[in-house]
């Protein structure tokens, strides 16, 4: 009796005469995350079977499946000889004992002796035999045994279904650059486009010596739990910091974060378009901080002038973003209290609704392509 | 590199080192064995002991236990003897003392009381005398403040305290004084933290220095080493190295004290006061100068000199969690946030040179000019 994990998977059903490509994403993506665990992988029309793997590697390996997009849901299964006697004591394993219950079979192999009713009806009956405490009830059961019979006369026996990550493969859909800063959203925003099948690039701006090696390391780490949704990562930084000098030195106090962020877009464009990125990625969720208003959205988005920019968590609350850095594992690393680039420089009140007319008149003041230019020369890539 | 963050840690000296190393390679056998190889080194443990002890205090009165690190000490002497009733301590401890301190409470062992500190950074001994009670069980008094260098008289403090409860146990952190400042311990002193790497030891190797007489509780139990009082088989070669780097400071530790006190002078004076307010006070360690550059931030200036090629520490974190934003330290000496900002806390080893001191004030006067011009 050997351990077996199922996965099954969602979305990709739909996808017509392109289902080879996305099947076949979805396999490199799997077989990726499961790198450096010992293992075979069995492909079977509609779902993929993971075997011959050791015992103590079972949680690690759902662990990692659990991450990857695609996966509709899982299960721990037993394989075993497929005679009633065995398929029964496998059952054992999965059954509770007490509770209501009902038997799921399904052949595979259309020569087995019995039908697939007979077979729930029979493993039903020896069940009930073994714990006095079950019922059946077939209409709204507590769970549910399921049998599935092989064509290797084998069959598996598993009771629950684990929630996989759903979505869709990851690079099925391109690729964009997120704007990472390092606080809770912006993760959250990268995971998103991941889940639907994009690959994610990151862009980190730091104002090194403003910010310090710490908070570098934190991006880092929060790329790190990034990459194991978007499949691997590449985590470029810029240096902001002349930048942000310059508007201090030259323009209103109160739009800063507002400056700031238009020169962030335009370099994260032209860094795209270098990367043949096909969209840029934000966190931005309306009305959060003084910058993501409709008014501070307008004036960011305005002077970028060739790819879309995507803001999955546009109509969020922070609190379901926050639900979701959680899930995906992010939020302890997203809350350590090192400083990003915002804070250095901030306004005691930063301007809520920038007038377009004002920033232009004040951005006029700074010698906007030498700034990018001179920013663009600090950029590093970062192996994730 | 220019390095003066000597506090955090000193670099590990060289001839120690190579003549320790003996005990990596050959002499590396478990002293707790019963064979001649493992068993001989007990007696090189003796040694040991007996030379780290004797450079602060008298054999004849005290004794010392090996640990892990200061911190270790420490966190043995509080919660070994922390009991009912209360435990004092001051506003300008070490972590590894403060934080136990509040964790007393946490585990509802005792309250701990803090006495305040005066404008130097040192503590303000009457007031930490009207803490003790009869009911205090636990004393703790930096030796030397790490983050400011100001100087506690211990010994002084010791004696007052058993005066007015011959009970309460004395304990110090001394590990910022301990081969630095000449000194010995008096009786009235029942516990004594050291550390190896702030002298040119190793990281990983400290001591806590007892009266003999005092029954120390075990904070690590298991294979009885150290008596009982600290199980886990020795670090040999560590303790090595640390007894022969600690023979070398204490021999040289007059003539060190002179010349790290004209390297702090001379640093200081070439500062630029416009820019730099000390907060070391002139009786403090030598060791050590803590500054505020007001309305700077003092890690953006780290950073800074750091790229210009000189290391020092900082009183503040980077941080924008404001709770842990400031020193608590520079804080409980009564400057406000704004200077506890923009400390820098410049330390010195005697193997620091007079180019190394002239041109480390060159640049933390660069740097801070620069950073004023920035900010403005």
């Amino acid at each position: 009796m050997n351990k077996v994990i199922i996965i099954r998977y969602a979305e990709i059903w739909l996808k017509g005469k392109n289902r080879g490509y996305f099947e076949r994403m979805f396999e490199t993506n799997l077989k990726a995350a499961l790198k450096g665990i010992d293992h075979k992988f069995v492909k079977q029309c509609g779902r993929y079977l993971i075997e011959e793997f050791a015992e103590y590697e079972t949680e690690e390996i759902v662990e990692r499946l659990k991450k990857v997009f695609g996966v509709h849901t899982l299960s721990l299964a037993y394989e075993t000889d497929a005679d009633m006697n065995s398929i029964f004591e496998t059952a054992k394993l999965v059954c509770k004992e007490e509770g209501t219950f009902k038997v799921e079979s399904h052949r595979g192999d259309k020569r087995y002796p019995k039908t697939s009713v007979e077979i729930s009806r029979e493993l039903g009956g020896m069940l009930l035999g073994a714990f006095y405490k079950l019922k059946v009830d077939v209409h709204n059961p507590d769970f549910i045994v399921r049998v599935d019979i092989r064509e290797n006369g084998k069959a598996l026996v598993f009771g629950e279904f684990i929630e996989g990550a759903n979505g869709m493969p990851v690079g099925m859909a391109g690729k964009g650059l997120l704007l990472l800063s390092g606080g809770i959203d912006s993760p959250v925003a990268g995971y998103m486009m991941a889940k639907r099948g994009m690959r994610v690039d990151c862009l980190h701006f730091h104002s090194y010596p403003y910010t310090n090696e710490q908070a570098k390391e934190k991006v880092v780490e929060l790329a790190n739990i990034l990459s194991q949704y978007t499949c691997g990562t590449n985590l470029y930084t810029v240096s902001v910091t002349h930048i942000q000098e310059s508007i201090h030195e030259h323009c209103k106090a109160e739009l800063m974060i507002t400056l700031l962020r238009r020169f962030m877009y335009r370099i994260a464009e032209r860094l795209a378009l270098r990367k043949s990125a096909q969209c840029l990625i934000t966190g931005e969720s309306l009305g959060q901080v003084a910058s993501q208003t409709i008014e501070g959205v307008t004036s960011s988005n305005s002077v970028v002038e060739k790819l879309p920019v995507l803001r999955p968590l546009i109509g969020f609350d922070k609190n379901e973003i926050i639900d979701r850095s959680v899930k995906m594992g992010a939020y302890e690393t997203s809350i350590l209290p090192f400083e990003d680039c915002c804070t250095v420089f901030l306004p005691d009140f930063p301007a809520i609704k920038p007038k377009l007319s004002d920033i232009l008149a004040e951005e006029s003041k700074l010698d906007v392509e030498g700034l990018i230019k001179e920013a663009f020369e600090s950029l590093e890539k970062i192996e994730i | 590199m220019i390095y003066l963050d000597n506090a955090a840690t000193t670099k590990p000296d060289e001839e120690s080192f190579l003549k320790a190393r003996e005990f990596l390679t050959e002499k590396f056998y478990n002293p707790s064995a019963v064979y001649r190889e493992g068993h001989a080194l007990q007696s090189e443990l003796k040694k040991a002991r007996s030379a780290l002890l004797s450079g602060v205090a008298s054999e004849a009165d005290f004794e010392l236990v090996f640990t892990s690190c200061g911190t270790e000490s420490d966190n043995q002497a509080v919660f070994g003897f922390a009991r009912r009733g209360n435990a004092v301590t001051t506003a300008g401890e070490h972590s590894a003392v403060a934080t136990a301190f509040l964790e007393l409470k946490n585990r509802g062992i005792c309250e701990p009381r803090f006495a305040p500190l005066k404008k130097d950074g040192s503590v303000d001994e009457q007031a930490l005398l009207s803490l003790v009670d009869e009911k205090t069980s636990f004393v703790s008094v930096i030796h030397v403040n790490n983050e400011t260098g100001s100087v506690n008289d211990i010994n002084a403090l010791a004696k007052a305290v058993k005066k007015k409860n011959p009970r309460a146990i004395f304990h110090s952190d001394g590990v910022q004084a301990y081969g630095k400042i000449p000194f010995r311990l008096v009786k009235e002193v029942d516990l004594y933290s050291v550390s190896a790497h702030k002298i040119g030891g190793l990281k990983g190797v400290g001591a806590l220095i007892k009266r003999k007489t005092l029954v120390l509780p075990a904070y690590i139990i298991g294979g009885g080493q150290e008596n009982g009082r600290r199980s886990g088989t020795e670090n040999t070669f560590g303790i090595k190295q640390f007894e022969y780097a600690a023979i070398k400071k204490f021999a040289s530790m007059k003539a060190d004290y002179e010349r790290v006190l004209s390297y702090r002078e001379t640093f200081f004076k070439s500062l630029d006061r416009g820019i730099y307010t000390r907060l070391s006070p002139e009786n403090g360690s030598p060791y050590i100068l803590s500054v505020a550059a007001k309305g700077l931030r003092g890690e953006v200036l780290l950073h800074m000199a750091n790229d210009k090629g000189l290391i020092v520490g900082t009183g503040s974190a980077c941080s924008s969690n404001s709770k842990n934003r400031y020193s608590r330290v520079i804080l409980a000496c009564g400057h406000d946030e704004q200077t506890a900002d923009g400390v820098l806390r410049i330390s010195f080893s005697p193997e620091t040179t007079e180019e190394e001191i002239e041109k480390g004030a060159e640049i933390l006067n660069e740097v801070g000019r620069d950073l004023a011009r920035r900010m403005k």
